[in-house]
């Protein structure tokens, strides 16, 4: 066995061959893979083999299209049959909401280059004769796609890995991993130490275990998944005869189980509730290749819905039930990307559909490690978009929730229940008092609106316009005409203090840090080809010291980046102050009225610029007020060490009654946002688009010396940029867009919306989107798809509320 | 005729074995167990004994813990009628098995026990010859074939030499094995009915049997792994190899 290589991937599942698969592609020919027993044991081997290219989030979408393609030329590269049966894939619809699901979906497949048919119930019995059609409105095609030999496919990948100069030691346990001072790592296994510079787990249903091996908490854990196999069926062996060919793989979404042929009878995999989360503790010593009992009695109702839909399955005599534990993680979306707080360790794991996703998460993760940075928004599969809150308790009541989840309506404005509530704000009991429909974002608890006295505090969650719409309306219009307070602790905070604060903060952002102190500027991190890697709204607190404010669902991911650039010399102290400081926004045109009624600060225009932060006193709270907001009000973000919070809510409410203040949710913040055509980080703001696409010029400054994704910019000015980001006002009935929306010019797809909504002032739904420049223009009509239906989209300027921003430094 | 059929729960023969890190017996725990193929064969024969008009009623029964209950169900799915469970959390040597089934045949009154030749987790093949013993019936053991005609059956046995074909009087003992039948697989419906189907409950003690072991387990483990083979570039080297080195030809 080798003692030295650049990569040591460990699992020998699909995901970590994969891995090393792609590695070798990128030309990193000194990787190995260590693998405890034999490639493919643990979940790989038993996996049903489904290539669903049907994914609703535009991240893991694109990563099933890149797995299909791959595994469809796997054969012509390694010679080795990966058994690969295209049959296609049919959704059935049994319901509308459903229908505006798979329509919803249609238009993220349209921007990714994902083919589809939307077909009739009569085209559905044309694909499956033996379906019975009774109570389906439609379905979701897919012809390209069908399923796999899971092993076979490993296998492939194995050997073109080997091809490429990798290593492969099967039999070989990895008993510990331990950072060299050289920053190297060293894998210790029973057959042999070997020192390498990065290092990928992709260990399925060890990676909890794994990870711990390094100091990591990961949120995976597996679930039991059961599915049926069936003897042969006559009616199957009489399509065998006839020369027919396999239907395709059938889901029916709605009663939550997937069918397929397998050898002329049927595999059915229901999705059910109450499936166990399996070895929560750890799996046991010596678990391989192994299946666990079966327990058919749940998934009773899937079966009775399945021989409804399908009778020939009634006949079929059951040959098996194959119970095997899948990897889970708490959205159900895999964990790929770097590990936080620990340079060149990377994760691949959490895949609960691996098999889909193993050649996709590969070839990103390759990139990743060789590039520095991901080809695509790998933001929905990030391991940083969880916290610390994120343990072994959370996963197992999420994981299992993931699972149950598989099949429901994906609304977009859905709220999971399980393991709530993790964070909250100390204001949380004053805003439920007050009405508040909480959402989830990060473990934090936040109001997505407030329902007024006599209005049912409950979402309904659709995507149409749903009945919660009026009153978010309402909190919009008493944000513009009045004030309100909107609560944002959980937004991630940041101290960067020391002799070398200035500097390190200098390299990491795009814009000149701001000179006088007290003064608030917006900066982007960038990755090396110019994409937002995150954003920072930058307070100067002092000579050397900064305060950094940046999106809550990005507390660890922002927090890593910072950590990572820490300079060694110990010149720069990095706080984490986001659980230690609120954030009570107060905004609207009487903010100025209510907020001087409590503090003695001068809040005029001349004493308290916009763009400007002081330190004050609200009530007897000290309070560090920032006059920015993200809704393009008059206002101030009031940062307070946490526990004079419910102090300083109190305080302005009594203040502001007289001037009717009011809560403001995060729904309607988003549309106020929307209305000032104000991107939001992680939506409008990815990686794949350059600051320059996303039209932040003003907060870019080529001349201020080197940075992180300079060199790709300065390029880019030169050459123009390939995509501009445009606001478009859209002609809607009761659908608005929400972001991933294609958008069309003619027949020509033309950009994709990353974000939309009614605009409630302004009385108009808005969509904010990257589009071709020669399609940018103001006055440009486009067409924008939204729910299967075109519309027609006119680019208008930015900012279509107070577009001389007025109000903001009024 | 009445058809008793003994069915036993043990770990699915597709799935690895572990043993236990103390060395006291093979993994159980949130393992994938199943019927005892042998066993499958059995209710198999019983079923279609049953269905050619030859027997009115198929009992089957299973000696072990709750969820032996999962293995009667599966008969049960297949077609048997109804069950019968002897719990017990001890596990049950062939003597103490075969002394329990006596008394469940002395309960029911069938004219035929038909059983798998052995289970496949400990290969005792001892259970169907002690309670022929028992009960001083006739037994024909390791059946490849078997058909019952007026009061004697004509039973194929697989016997080293061959095939051997005897003719016993009912009632009979007889042990299965593999080539008598295919087994059928439980249809989705019949398996929900199965959940339905009666099962009646005793222990050992009902029964009047004592079923604690005679046999002391010392130790179980693990047979030693294989060690990777070598790939030779020529059938002289092959050839050499297995002359001297592994000595098989001369």
């Amino acid at each position: 066995m080798k003692t030295h290589a650049r990569v040591v991937v460990i699992g020998g599942g699909v995901v970590g061959v994969s891995t090393l698969y792609h590695l070798t592609k990128k030309g990193w020919s000194d990787v190995a893979l260590v693998e405890k027993a034999d490639l493919t044991h643990g979940s790989t081997w038993h996996a049903a083999g489904l290539l669903p290219l049907f994914n609703m989030s535009y991240s893991v979408g694109q990563l099933h299209k890149y797995s299909v393609d791959l595994y469809k030329a796997l054969e012509a590269e390694t010679g080795q049959d990966v058994g690969f049966h295209v049959t296609g894939n049919l959704r059935l619809a049994t319901n509308k909401e459903r229908m505006d699901e798979y329509h919803k979906y249609c238009g993220t497949a349209n921007t990714i280059g994902v083919p589809f048919q939307m077909i009739t119930p009569s085209e559905i019995e044309e694909l499956w004769p033996l379906c019975e059609t009774k109570g389906l409105v439609g379905a979701l095609y897919h012809p390209d796609d069908g399923h796999i030999a899971p092993a076979d496919v490993t296998m492939a990948m194995a050997k073109g890995a080997r091809n490429g100069g990798a290593d492969i030691y099967r039999h070989t346990e990895v008993t510990a991993i331990e950072c060299r001072p050289s920053g190297e790592w060293l894998v210790k296994t029973n057959k042999g130490d070997i020192t390498c510079e990065h290092v990928v787990s992709a260990t399925g249903s060890w990676a909890r275990q794994v990870a711990g091996m390094v100091g990591l908490d990961i949120p995976v854990i597996a679930v039991e998944h059961q599915y049926i196999v069936t003897d042969e069926i006559p009616e199957l062996l009489e399509r065998k005869k006839a020369g027919l060919p396999e239907m395709p793989v059938l889901r029916e979404s709605d009663a939550s189980y997937y069918l397929r042929e397998e050898r002329q009878g049927l595999i059915l995999g229901p999705y059910e509730k109450g499936a166990k989360a399996w070895a929560v503790d750890g799996v046991p010593k010596g678990f391989g290749q192994e299946l666990l009992p079966g327990d058919i009695d749940r998934l009773e109702p899937h079966i009775e819905a399945a021989i409804n839909r399908v009778p020939i399955f009634a006949k079929a005599g059951i040959k098996d039930c194959i119970n095997g534990p899948i990897p889970y993680t708490p959205d159900g979306n895999p964990i790929v990307g770097p590990a936080w707080g620990l340079k060149n360790f990377w994760l691949n794991d959490g895949h609960s559909f691996g098999i889909t996703a193993a050649g996709g998460a590969g070839w990103q993760l390759a990139e990743w490690i060789v590039e520095g940075e991901p080809g695509i928004d790998m933001l929905g599969v990030d391991p940083q978009r969880y916290g610390g809150y994120a343990n072994k308790q959370y996963a197992k009541l999420k994981n299992e929730e993931a699972y149950e989840h598989v099949f429901i309506i994906h609304y977009p404005d859905e709220e999971r229940p399980a393991a709530r509530p993790v964070k909250t704000s100390p204001c949380h009991e004053r805003l439920d008092a007050r009405g508040a429909v909480w959402g989830q974002r990060y473990g934090w608890e936040r109001p997505n609106w407030f329902a007024p006295k006599g209005v049912e505090r409950k979402d309904d969650w659709s995507f149409r316009r749903s009945k919660y719409w009026e009153h978010v309306g309402n909190e919009c219009k008493m944000t513009r005409e009045r004030a309100t307070i909107i609560d944002i602790t959980s937004f991630a905070k940041h101290e960067v203090s020391g002799p070398g604060a200035e500097a390190y903060l200098d390299r990491m952002v795009a814009r000149k840090l701001p000179k006088r102190v007290g003064r608030v500027s917006l900066s982007h991190a960038l990755t090396p080809s110019g994409g937002v890697r995150s954003e920072f709204t930058v307070t100067r607190l002092g000579l050397n010291q900064f305060y950094l404010v940046s999106s809550g669902a990005a507390e660890r991911y922002d927090n890593d980046l910072l950590v990572k650039q820490l300079p060694d010399d110990g010149s720069v102290t990095l706080t984490n102050l986001t659980t230690s400081y609120g954030v009570l926004v107060l905004v609207g045109p009487r903010s100025r009225d209510i907020l001087s009624k409590v503090t003695d600060a001068d809040l005029s225009n001349e004493a308290f610029p916009w763009l400007t932060g002081q330190q004050i006193h609200v009530g007897v709270a000290p309070t560090l007020a920032l006059r920015v907001n993200f809704v393009g009000e008059l206002g101030w973000e009031l940062h307070h060490p946490i526990e004079y919070q419910n102090h300083i809510f109190d305080t302005l409410m009594t203040a502001g009654e007289e001037y009717g203040i009011g809560l403001c949710g995060m729904r309607a913040m988003d549309s106020l946002r929307i209305e000032k055509s104000y991107r939001m980080w992680g939506q409008d703001l990815t990686i794949e688009y350059s600051v320059f696409e996303a039209g932040l010029d003003r907060f870019i400054h080529l001349d201020k010396g080197d940075f992180v994704g300079r060199d790709a910019l300065v390029k880019q000015k030169q050459e123009g940029v390939p995509q501009r980001f445009i606001t478009l006002e859209v002609d809607v009935d009761e659908a608005d867009p929400l972001g991933n929306e294609p958008i069309y010019q003619g027949e020509t797809l033309v950009g994709r919306a990353t974000a939309g909504a009614y605009g409630h002032v302004i009385k108009k739904s808005l969509a904010l989107a990257y589009v071709k420049p020669e399609t940018a223009n103001v006055g440009t009509a486009l067409e924008i798809e939204i729910l299967g239906k075109r519309h027609r989209a006119t680019v208008i300027e930015e900012s279509p509320w107070d577009p001389e921003n007025k109000r903001l430094r009024a | 005729m009445k058809i008793l059929v003994a069915v036993k729960r043990v770990v699915d023969y597709n799935v690895n074995i572990r043993v236990k890190a103390d060395g006291s017996a093979v993994e159980t725990a949130n393992v994938k167990m199943a019927m005892n193929p042998f066993d499958e064969v059995a209710v198999e024969k019983a079923l279609r004994l049953k269905e050619a008009g030859l027997a009115e009623e198929i009992i089957a029964v299973s000696i072990g813990p709750d969820k032996s209950q999962e293995t009667l169900r599966t008969a049960l799915a297949m077609g048997a009628d109804r069950g019968v469970h002897v719990r017990t959390d001890i596990e049950t040597e062939p003597l103490a098995v075969a002394k329990v089934l006596k008394a469940v045949v002395e309960k029911e009154g069938p004219q035929l026990v038909l059983l798998g030749k052995q289970a496949i987790d400990d290969d005792c093949n001892q259970t169907a010859q002690m309670l022929s013993a028992l009960l001083g019936w006739s037994q024909g053991t390791f059946a490849s074939k078997l058909e019952i005609t007026d009061g004697t059956a004509e039973v194929v046995r697989e016997v080293d030499a061959g095939l051997e074909k005897i003719s016993i009087k009912m009632p009979a003992v007889v042990s299965v094995d593999l080539r008598l039948n295919e087994p059928r697989y439980a249809s989705l419906p019949n398996i929900m009915k199965a959940k339905k189907k009666p099962i009646d409950q005793y222990t050992p003690e009902d029964l009047g049997v004592d079923v604690t072991p005679r046999v002391k387990t010392l130790k179980v483990e693990e047979p030693p792994k294989r060690s990777a083979g070598v790939i030779v570039d020529s059938v002289a080297a092959l050839v050499d190899k297995l002359r001297n080195e592994a000595k098989v030809i001369s």
